[in-house]
């Protein structure tokens, strides 16, 4: 399934991914063959059968109870942050 | 159990090493200094680890040894050492996932299974080699370095736990964790001819597993015996509040059990699947798929012919399924909390820059088609239509489940490949991946055990595939399997190489 070098944009755009120019083609012939690959699945009849989105049917899902229980410390967890501000991750400027 | 006395340390079994130190016959930092060297001398040329820690592991050894000279009871794993896949964060240690996007990360906690471990009064040795993000089929996707197959320099340990693999089969470690999505606990464990389980869905929490794709990922174990596997299973598995997909069913297998045999055992064969795989299948597998059927039923178990008419779309379903999950996952890299940033202009500017610069081309190409899949106007031909199919491949599983006791199937279409032999066709390594992504997409249990070597001296890996939370059963198969034929015995010729041989 041939994929256009403009699809490439808009989905490495949709995706905040830099794709340098050099390698969109690339990119698109890849993509092509692998959704030329999957497209065998349309041959199927899947008419009238549930999706699976999480293989743990027939369980609740587990809950836990309300209570208050410790969190990451705050200064553990800015500590691997590239760039913060007292108590804050700093980013780029947005407006 | 016994072994003669002389037995190098690093040839001994995880369970002999555990009992020795809780009776006080050997310690545990002469355990772990014995690992340490043996990985000292294998370690740098077989590129496993992507971070040792002699210092802390000896540390927590002496730790161990000071419970036990103050009386204290010492867990399973008293001073056994294991090695862990670098997307499983251990506090304070770093933790990249074979990624640049994570160089320099410390995770600020343990995982869960790493807390289960010391508890278990294990110890960590370091933080072994994958493919990006859990990417990839041979770990020649890590952005750090291509760990070699210990059988043979040339070739790939398989992946994406590659390092995990290798590193128990040169002996560095007796233990490893992995994490299989697709099967990337037990494609590494054939191609280095060790044992690997990926756990049923839902039977290990993945508090601190770095998530890929978590409708099917799970942390499991690589061991050189049915029995350390599932030592190391009794130890990590069970309900963890911080996973809502961690079950209570999920309970330790009593090792006695192991040792009943498997007369009148019903193992499922679904020989349509080695159809599938054509002329991909090499001969030396299919040889080794026959003679496993024939040990089995020589071990007095009956062999059962099953169907999985739907495990042929299983590649298709697992690279839509995937991906998709792996580009939402993957959204958090973007250079604000932890890792590596690219400053470029304003806040969108500085995402795309830190994602370009920071990801490989295999995470960008699955980032790539898994937003295609989820876009708008393709969402219900792929990624919703895969889900679909997913279901009827579950339902296979769980037919021929009901039929047999176990499954019993290849798990790699041939032995280990080059070094460079795949990378420039990702759909040809993903091909590879036809018989470990069904049982993942079903969620049910596999098994990964080494039966044989191929003429050139590579070992052969089968897989058995068990019903959800009975990984004892399986293990129960390899166990009757290993007594007979104990290709886990056997160990490279790089582990006695060099100055002194293996201590």
């Amino acid at each position: 399934m041939p994929i256009d070098v403009s699809v490439v944009r808009k989905i490495a755009a949709l995706a905040r991914l830099r794709i340098e120019a050099a390698e969109e083609e690339r990119y698109a012939r890849e993509l092509g063959s692998i959704l030329g690959f999957v497209e065998q699945l349309q041959a199927l009849d899947v008419s009238g059968i549930e999706p699976t989105s999480q293989v743990t049917e027939g369980a609740r899902p587990a809950l836990r109870p309300d209570e208050v229980c410790p969190s990451d410390a705050r200064d553990e967890a800015l500590a691997g942050a590239p760039e913060r501000d007292g108590d804050y991750f700093k980013v780029p400027q947005v407006v | 159990m016994s072994a003669p006395a002389n037995r190098p340390v690093v040839l001994e079994s995880a369970e002999t090493l555990a009992a020795s130190v809780r009776s006080g016959a050997r310690s545990a930092v002469e355990i772990t200094r014995a690992f340490l060297a043996q990985a000292d001398r294998t370690a740098a040329k077989l590129e496993t680890y992507l971070h040792r820690m002699p210092d802390r592991a000896l540390q927590d050894a002496e730790a161990i040894d000071r419970k036990r000279a103050a009386g204290e009871a010492l867990g399973n794993l008293a001073g056994v050492p294991i090695a862990i896949k670098d997307n499983i964060c251990v506090r304070g240690v770093p933790t990249t996932c074979g990624s640049k996007i994570l160089e320099g990360y410390r995770p600020p906690y343990d995982a869960h299974v790493i807390e289960r471990l010391r508890a278990a009064d294990a110890v960590v040795i370091g933080k072994t080699n994958c493919d990006e993000f859990a990417m990839g089929s041979s770990t020649e996707n890590s952005a750090y370095r291509i760990t070699k197959n210990p059988w043979a320099l040339d070739r790939v340990p398989g992946g994406s736990s590659g390092g995990s693999a290798a590193t128990v089969a040169a002996c560095e470690a007796p233990l490893s964790l992995g994490s299989d999505t697709g099967g990337s606990v037990r494609q590494p464990a054939a191609f280095c001819g060790v044992y690997g389980l990926k756990p049923t869905y839902g039977a290990v929490s993945r508090y601190g597993l770095v998530a890929f794709a978590s409708s099917l990922d799970q942390i499991g174990p690589f061991a050189r015996s049915a029995r350390d596997t599932a030592l190391v299973q009794n130890v990590i598995c069970g309900r963890d509040a911080r996973d809502t997909t961690s079950r209570a069913e999920a309970r330790p297998i009593d090792l006695e059990t192991l040792e009943e045999g498997i007369s009148g055992l019903r193992v499922g064969v679904p020989r349509s699947i080695l159809d599938e795989a054509g002329d991909g299948l090499a001969p030396s597998v299919r040889a080794a798929f026959e003679a496993a059927i024939s040990a089995l039923e020589r071990a007095g178990a009956r062999i059962v012919d099953v169907a999985l008419p739907h495990a042929k779309y299983a590649i298709a379903t697992y690279y839509l399924i995937a991906p998709a999950e792996a580009s939402s996952n993957l959204a958090r890299y973007d250079g604000v909390r932890y890792g590596v940033r690219r400053p470029d202009g304003d806040l969108r500017g500085m995402y795309e820059a830190t994602r370009g610069a920071g990801f490989g081309r295999e995470v960008k190409r699955r980032i790539l088609l898994g937003t295609y899949a989820l876009s708008a106007g393709y969402y219900d031909a792929y990624y919703l239509r895969a889900q679909k199919v997913r279901t009827l491949i579950r339902k296979d599983f769980l037919d021929a489940l009901a039929a047999s006791d176990a499954l019993l199937l290849p798990i790699t279409p041939t032995p280990a490949f080059k070094i460079g032999e795949k990378t420039d066709d990702p759909l040809a390594m993903y091909l590879s991946d036809i018989f470990s992504i069904p049982a993942s997409l079903a969620g049910v249990p596999a098994l990964s055990f080494p039966v044989s070597f191929d003429a050139s001296g590579l070992p052969i890996g089968l897989q058995l595939v068990g019903r959800p939370f009975d990984e004892g059963t399986m293990l129960k198969v390899a166990r009757a399997y290993e007594k007979e034929h104990d290709a886990a015995s056997r160990v490279p010729a790089i582990v006695t190489a060099g100055e002194g041989g293996a201590r």
